[in-house]
C-alpha cells in the first residue's frame, strides 16, 4: 500500500470525509478553549460535566430523535443544572464545589445510563457514550461548523477579559470586569463544545480533544496566545491522525484520536526541553559540556 | 502639589455587612492627598473589606466614600488595586510585559489593539520600577520581589493616582520589603496617594506617613504616631492578642545537659 492510499484514500469515503471536517473544527475550537480550563483548574470539572449531560441528551433523544437542535438544549438544561446545583450546593452547605460536582455529575451520568438502558431499543448507549462517526450527517457538520465559528469569535473578543480572569481574578474584578459571567460564559462555551464533538468523541471521551492538546501545548509555550493557537492545532492533528488510526485498524474513532493526542501529550511531557521530565537531565548534560575540567 | 490639608477620599459613616456579620461599622475617615495610609487591625478587622469597598466590591450597607463630589466606584480609572502577591499562579504563560500591559485592557473595546500611548505607557511604568530588561521574561523565572514590582508596575501604567495594596509587605524578604519601601517613598514625592491593607505595625511605623487602624470600627487614624499609640492598638486588639508587639520571651521547656 502506498503513502497515498494509507493517508489519502479513507477520506475519499464521504462519511469520513465529514467526520473529519467535524472534528477538526470541533478541536479548532475546543482546544483553545481547553487551555483556559486547563489554566483555571478546572480540567476535571469540565470532565464532570461532560458526563452530566447524558440524560439531558437520553430525554432529548427520546423525544426528538436525532435532532441537533434538541440534543443542544437537553444538554444545555442537564449541564447547567449540574453547574447551578453544584455552585448553590457549595454556597449553602457545608460541602466544597469540586465535592458538590463530584456528587452530581456522578447522579445525572447515572440518571443517564438509567434512561438510556430503560429504552434500549431506541437509544444506543454505546453510540451517546462513544460516539460513531457514521452518526455526523450534514446537519451535525453545520452545527459544528457553527459552534466553532462561534467559539472562536467569542474567544477573540473577550480575549482580554478571558486571560485576565483565569490570571488575575481580584484584579479582573478591581477594573470593573464581571467574573461570575465570564465563568458561566466559559462553561457554557464547553458544553456547546462538547454537543458538536458529540458524535466524533462519545460523552465520555469529548474532553480529551480539548484538555490533552492543552496540557501539551502549556508544556511548549510561555505566552497565553501562543499556548491556546498551538492547542488547536495540535487538536486538530491530533483528530485527522485518530482518524486515519481508527479507520485502518477498525478503532473507534473516539478513542483514537484520544490515544494519539495521548501520545503527543506523553512524549511532550518526556522531551519538552524546559518542563519535561527530560528538563534537568538536559540542563546538567548542557553544563556538564561547559565544564572543561572536574577535579577529580 | 496642593496644599497639605487636601483630602483625596472620604469615608463617611461607612457600614459593610456580609449577611449577619458586621465587616465594618460605621467608619469615618479623610485621607489626605499624597499620604501613605497604612490600614492596620487584627485578622478580620475589615481591613480588606475597606479597601474592596472603596472599589465598589461589596455594597455599603450605611453610609458613603467619596472622591471629591462623586462615588468612588464611578472613579475606577483612578484606583490601582494590587493584590496579594500569593494569590496568582505564576506558571501562567505570560512574560512581564504581558502582565503590565494589563494595566492598559480595561481602557480599551475588544476589537481595538493597544495603541502607541498605551505602550509607551508601559514602557514608562516598566523603567520606572526598574524591571526594563525583565519585560521579555516568563513570570515563573521571577524572584518575590521582582513579582511585587511587576504588580506594581501594573499599577502605575493604569495611570492611577491613589493606590490599594492588600498586605504587600506578606512574603517579601528584608531586600525587597526594603525596596519596597523606596517606591513607596518616591510614589509619595510624586504627590501619589497609597493605602495599604497591614497585619505588621512595625512595618506600619517605618513605612507609612498616616494610619488608620481598625477593629471592625475605626479605632484611630491620622500620623502613624498618634493613629497607632499605645492606647489605641491596645483598644485594638484588645487582651486576645492576635499578634505580638514584641517577640514573646521564649519559655524554658527543658534543660539539657551539657
Amino acid at each position: 500500500m502506498s503513502l497515498g492510499e494509507l493517508l489519502l484514500d479513507p477520506f475519499a469515503l464521504p462519511f469520513m470525509q465529514r467526520g473529519l471536517a467535524a472534528a477538526v473544527l470541533v478541536g479548532l475550537s475546543g482546544g483553545a478553549l481547553g487551555s483556559l480550563l486547563v489554566l483555571r483548574r478546572l480540567a476535571l470539572m469540565g470532565d464532570a460535566l461532560s458526563h452530566s449531560l447524558l440524560p439531558g441528551l437520553a430525554l432529548a433523544y427520546l423525544f426528538f430523535g436525532q435532532n441537533v437542535g434538541a440534543l443542544l438544549v437537553g444538554a444545555l438544561l442537564a449541564g447547567l443544572l449540574t453547574a447551578a446545583g453544584g455552585a448553590l450546593l457549595s454556597r449553602l452547605t457545608r460541602l466544597k464545589e469540586d465535592a458538590a460536582f463530584g456528587a452530581l455529575f456522578i447522579l445525572f451520568f447515572a440518571a443517564g445510563i438509567a434512561l438510556v438502558s430503560h429504552y434500549p431499543s431506541r437509544l444506543d448507549l454505546a453510540h451517546f457514550l462513544f460516539g460513531s462517526i457514521l452518526g455526523v450527517g450534514s446537519e451535525e457538520l453545520r452545527f459544528a461548523a457553527l459552534v466553532s465559528t462561534i467559539t472562536i469569535a467569542l474567544l477573540l473578543w473577550f480575549r482580554r477579559s478571558l486571560a485576565l480572569h483565569a490570571f488575575d481574578p481580584a484584579f479582573h474584578r478591581a477594573t470593573g470586569g464581571r467574573g461570575g459571567l465570564v465563568h458561566v460564559g466559559l462553561l457554557a462555551l464547553v458544553v456547546f463544545n462538547l454537543i458538536s464533538a458529540l458524535q466524533v468523541m462519545g460523552i465520555v471521551l469529548s474532553l480529551g480533544l480539548f484538555i490533552l492538546p492543552a496540557v501539551t501545548a502549556y508544556l511548549w509555550v510561555e505566552r497565553l496566545a501562543a499556548m491556546m493557537l498551538l492547542s488547536g492545532a495540535l487538536a486538530a492533528l491530533g483528530a485527522t491522525v485518530g482518524l486515519l488510526l481508527s479507520f485502518h485498524l477498525g478503532v473507534a474513532s473516539g478513542a483514537a484520536i484520544v490515544l494519539t493526542l495521548g501520545a503527543f501529550f506523553l512524549g511532550s511531557a518526556l522531551l519538552s526541553p524546559r518542563h519535561g521530565l527530560a528538563a534537568p537531565l538536559l540542563a546538567r548534560w548542557r553544563t556538564g559540556k561547559r565544564v572543561l575540567h572536574r577535579p577529580d | 502639589m496642593a496644599h497639605a490639608s487636601h483630602n483625596i477620599l472620604r469615608f463617611r459613616a461607612v457600614t459593610v455587612r456580609y449577611g449577619r456579620r458586621v465587616a465594618l461599622d460605621d467608619v469615618t475617615a479623610d485621607v489626605p492627598c499624597g499620604s501613605l495610609v497604612a490600614v492596620a487591625g487584627p485578622n478580620g478587622a475589615g481591613k480588606s473589606t475597606l479597601l474592596r469597598s472603596i472599589l465598589g466590591w461589596h455594597p455599603l450597607s450605611a453610609g458613603e466614600i467619596r472622591i471629591g463630589d462623586t462615588h468612588t466606584h464611578h472613579q475606577l480609572p483612578r484606583f490601582a488595586y494590587v493584590p496579594q502577591a500569593h494569590q496568582v499562579d505564576y506558571d501562567f504563560p505570560a512574560t512581564v510585559r504581558d502582565v503590565v500591559a494589563q494595566a492598559r485592557w480595561p481602557a480599551r473595546r475588544p476589537w481595538q489593539r493597544l495603541t502607541a500611548a498605551d505602550h509607551e505607557a508601559i514602557d514608562r511604568a516598566l523603567a520606572e520600577l526598574e524591571i526594563t530588561d525583565l519585560a521579555s521574561r516568563p513570570i515563573r523565572e521571577l524572584s518575590g520581589g521582582q513579582r511585587q514590582r511587576m504588580f506594581l508596575a501594573r499599577a502605575v501604567a493604569q495611570g492611577a493616582d491613589i493606590f490599594l495594596l492588600d498586605e504587600p509587605f506578606a512574603a517579601l524578604d528584608r531586600r525587597a520589603a526594603r525596596e519596597l519601601t523606596h517606591i513607596l517613598r518616591a510614589w509619595r514625592a510624586q504627590g501619589r496617594t497609597v493605602l495599604a491593607a497591614l497585619h505588621e505595625l512595625d512595618a506600619a511605623r517605618e513605612h507609612f506617613t498616616h494610619a488608620l487602624l481598625l477593629s471592625t470600627r475605626l479605632v484611630a487614624v491620622g500620623p502613624v504616631a498618634e493613629a497607632l499609640s499605645d492606647a489605641a492598638i491596645h483598644a485594638a486588639f484588645d487582651e486576645s492578642a492576635c499578634m505580638h508587639e514584641a517577640a514573646p520571651p521564649v519559655p524554658r521547656t527543658a534543660i539539657f545537659p551539657r
